[in-house]
Formats: C-alpha cells, structure tokens, sequence
C-alpha cells in the first residue's frame, strides 16, 4: 500500500507539486528565450503571468501560484538569470501571491477574461514594489520615485495583461478535454 | 601551439550572457557560496549608505576590487552592467527634470551610482559560483521536498527545451505561424497559445505523473528526512560473503540495499545495528 505524499503542509500532491514545479521552468525557459531575443522593457512578465494564472487552473488550490513564483526565482538565480541578486525572488513571488488572492477570492477567475485582465495588470504592477522599496533604500526623492516606478511599472503591466488575456481559451480547453480539474476548491 | 591555448584561454574568459559563470581560478571562486553572500551583503548595504563622494569613491573602489580580484573581465563587466545604463538615464533625466540641468545631475548621478554599486556583488556571486555549489547550499537552507522541486524543475530545463522545439517544429510543418518573424505579428499569438502552449502543457501533465510515480517507486518521501543511496554503506552492511568488492560505485549486491540519511550520525548508527535489509529510498531523481 502506498502513502499519499504529500507537500508543504500537506496542501499539495506530488504530482501536482511537480506540474507546479514545470509551469516554474517553462517560466525560466520563456524569459531566457525572450532576453536572447528582445531588449523590451517588462516583457518578461508576458510569460510570467500566463504561466502563473496557469499554474492557478491546473492546481486550483491556495498557495499554487506563489510555489510556481518561488521555485522560479530560485531557479532564475541557480541559472545566473537574476540580474537584481536575491530581489528576483521577489520580483516573482509578489506577482504570484496576487494571483493567488485573487484566486481565493474569486476561484472561476482563470475562466473569465475581464478577470484574468485585472489580474495580470495588479500582478504586473506589483514589480513596482522592489522598485519604490530600492529607490527609498538609496534616499531618492519622493517625487522622483513615483516617476521613476510609474515608467518601470507600466510597461510591465501592458504586458502582464496581454499575457492574462491569452489564459481563459487554454483553460477552457483544458477543462473541456478532462485533462485538468473544473472544480475549485 | 601557444596561439591555440591563448585562444582557448580567451574563449573561456568570453561569457554569451551577462551574469553567466566564468570558470577561472581566483580567490573569490574559493570562497564558499555563503562567504560571498555576506560580502554582498556588507557591499550593498555600503551602497545603501554612501551619500557623500568620498565615501561612493571608497565603495567604488572595493567593488572594482572585488570584482577584477574575481578574475572578471571588463568586457564582462560592461556586458553585465549595461542594462543600468538605461535606468542611470532615467533616473538622471528625472532628477533634471525636478531639479533643472546643473543641480539635480550630481542627486541623479549619486542614486544612479549607488543602485549599480548595489547590484555589482550580485553579480560577482553570480559569476563565481556554479549551480551545483549554490544547489548544495540551497539544499541546506531549504525543507527538503521544497528543494527537491526546486532541482526538479532545474534539471528538467534542457528536456523541456528540447520539447517546446520539436513540438514547435512539428505544428510548423502543419502551418502554425511560429517563425521568429511571424511571432512579431501580435496576430500571430494565437497560435503560439494554441499550438504550442496546449500540447506543451499537455506534455507537462504526462510528465508530472510519470516523475511523480517514479518518485514514489524510488520510495521518495517515505521519511521525513531526505534520505540517499549510499554505496559505501551498503558494502559495509552487507555478510562477508555478499560483498562485491568489484562493484562499480552505485550498485550492490543481491537483495540488499542502503538507504542512507541526511544525518551522517543516524546513518551510521543504521548500519551499525545492521538494518541493511529494508526498504530502500534512493537517491531522489
């Protein structure tokens, strides 16, 4: 007889713990694809949110989508791809933990599009954060800080919301053919 | 001859990507990786601090040390360090723009400075230390299933690669729009989603149970500590007359086999007391 294994916090099976674990490394293989290839700045987070709005409706459990961001920045760092050192962790578990909120507050969330929009962009928007806590590190002028992360942020969120866009028709195709649950929990 | 090894020395010394690894000999790349963690640490709160030009000089200068003492090229160092360039602009047309011309270049500068100065110990961890030393010290500070996925998703880097481009090529000769060109065209992402994204997706599900039932076969997470195969011990556990001295590393004899665990201790007290003959955990895939 085999035991059921289970992790962190006994929340997740294996399996699931390892489909999480590959939606993190199609992260890192989408973002080294796009720095070989572009030099446009936030377009990383195109992939980022897609991958982890579909983390959310492959796992419909809480805490999916933040394991995805954390084991990302891990891997991001093991690779040399973390230009901002061991802020990169941040930089995906912040995203990952908004999916994860908004998850839990509306769960047919990766189903709707306005929703998964919404998402993408307040997701986007969170790469701000490390930005403003790094700007007030350095004693940057208020005024300037607000600019300054204005311009970081926006490109980020037009693509973290073009990303979101593109999850609803993946899921329900998903779900259609069985192949992930339609249940949320 | 000499041409051919200095050829080979600069190549080595070449890096196809800013922050990549450069495998040269220095007394930074002796360090062990939580040495270098608290080197930057100390850097980057230094940078943190420095606000007058003396002390950003002497911040400078232990940076520039620190990095060139590492063996790094200056090549390497432009490669990675050229993004700022773009943020140091921004950040200096903000504070002109706030300030006018003459007064807010030198704020501007100063922030510009101090934000590279912060990253550039980053960046020397990043180029001195191999994956496999910073995944040993993850090892130690991570629960082990949590870095057990963690190395999982690291080593199935390349096969996934390896899937997205057979899988790309194939929907290619059906006629999916997947050229580097055509995903230019934002009309175009579609298919990208559709062709590539689903049976990706697809392939990550098949794996997921295929590695989580090889896991499980492999007796991972039967304890609550990591626990691996050891060679050496299952050797010693085994009768005098079992014992395969040709053995090649890794394999044992008839019936038995060893489960070690993280804790070198309880390890040996297992085969102290002979508990060869057990269920087994290998090491984790």
């Amino acid at each position: 007889m085999t035991r059921d294994i289970r992790f962190l916090g006994r929340r997740f099976t294996l399996r699931e713990a390892l489909l999480l674990g590959f939606c993190a490394t199609f992260i890192v293989l989408t973002r080294a694809a796009l720095r070989l290839h572009f030099s446009l700045p936030g377009h990383s987070m195109f992939f980022l949110t897609f991958f982890l709005l579909m983390a959310r409706g492959c796992v419909p459990k809480i805490g999916a989508a933040t394991l995805v961001g954390v084991i990302s920045g891990l891997v991001c760092m093991l690779l040399g791809m973390a230009k901002l050192g061991p802020l990169i962790v941040a930089n995906f578990i912040l995203p990952a933990m908004v999916v994860d909120l908004a998850g839990f507050a509306y769960p047919r969330m990766v189903r709707s599009y306005i929703a998964c929009l919404l998402v993408g962009v307040i997701a986007s928007a969170t790469k701000g954060v490390t930005g403003i806590l790094l700007d007030y590190l350095m004693g940057m002028d208020p005024d300037v800080v607000v600019r300054h992360v204005f311009i970081a942020t926006i490109a980020s969120a037009i693509f973290g919301a073009l990303g979101a866009f593109m999850v609803p028709p993946v899921i329900r195709r998903l779900q259609a053919n069985d192949l992930i649950p339609s249940s949320e929990r | 001859m000499r041409d051919h090894t200095a050829f080979r020395q600069r190549r080595i010394r070449t890096s196809d990507y800013a922050c990549q690894y450069m495998a040269v000999d220095s007394f930074v790349h002796r360090l062990g990786a939580g040495a270098k963690l608290l080197i930057g640490a100390l850097l980057g709160a230094a940078a943190v601090l420095a606000h007058e030009p003396w002390s950003l000089g002497v911040v400078l200068a232990l940076n520039a040390g620190y990095y060139f003492g590492a063996r790094l090229t200056l090549s390497g160092l432009w490669r990675d360090t050229r993004y700022l360039l773009v943020q140091s602009v921004i950040i200096m047309g903000l504070y002109a723009a706030r300030y006018g011309v003459p007064a807010g270049l030198w704020p501007g500068l100063q922030i510009a400075l101090q934000i590279g100065l912060f990253f550039v110990p980053g960046v020397v961890f990043l180029r001195t230390t191999q994956a496999s030393q910073m995944m040993r010290g993850l090892g130690k500070v991570l629960p082990y299933r949590l870095s057990f996925l963690v190395f999982t998703s690291f080593r199935f880097v390349p096969l996934f690669a390896r899937e997205i481009r057979q899988i790309a090529m194939a929907q290619r000769l059906r006629g999916a729009r997947l050229s580097g060109v055509d995903l230019l065209n934002p009309g175009n992402w579609r298919d990208m989603f559709h062709c590539l994204m689903i049976p990706l997706l697809v392939r990550a599900l098949k794996t997921s149970d295929e590695v989580a039932l090889s896991a499980e076969g492999r007796g991972f997470g039967i304890r609550p500590e990591r626990t691996y195969f050891d060679a050496l011990l299952a050797q010693k556990a085994l009768p005098d007359g079992d014992r395969d001295d040709d053995a090649p590393s890794g394999s044992i004899g008839p019936q038995a086999s060893v489960c070690g665990s993280t804790d070198r201790s309880a390890g040996s007290k297992a085969s102290g007391r002979g508990v060869a003959r057990r269920m087994t955990s290998r090491e984790d895939p």
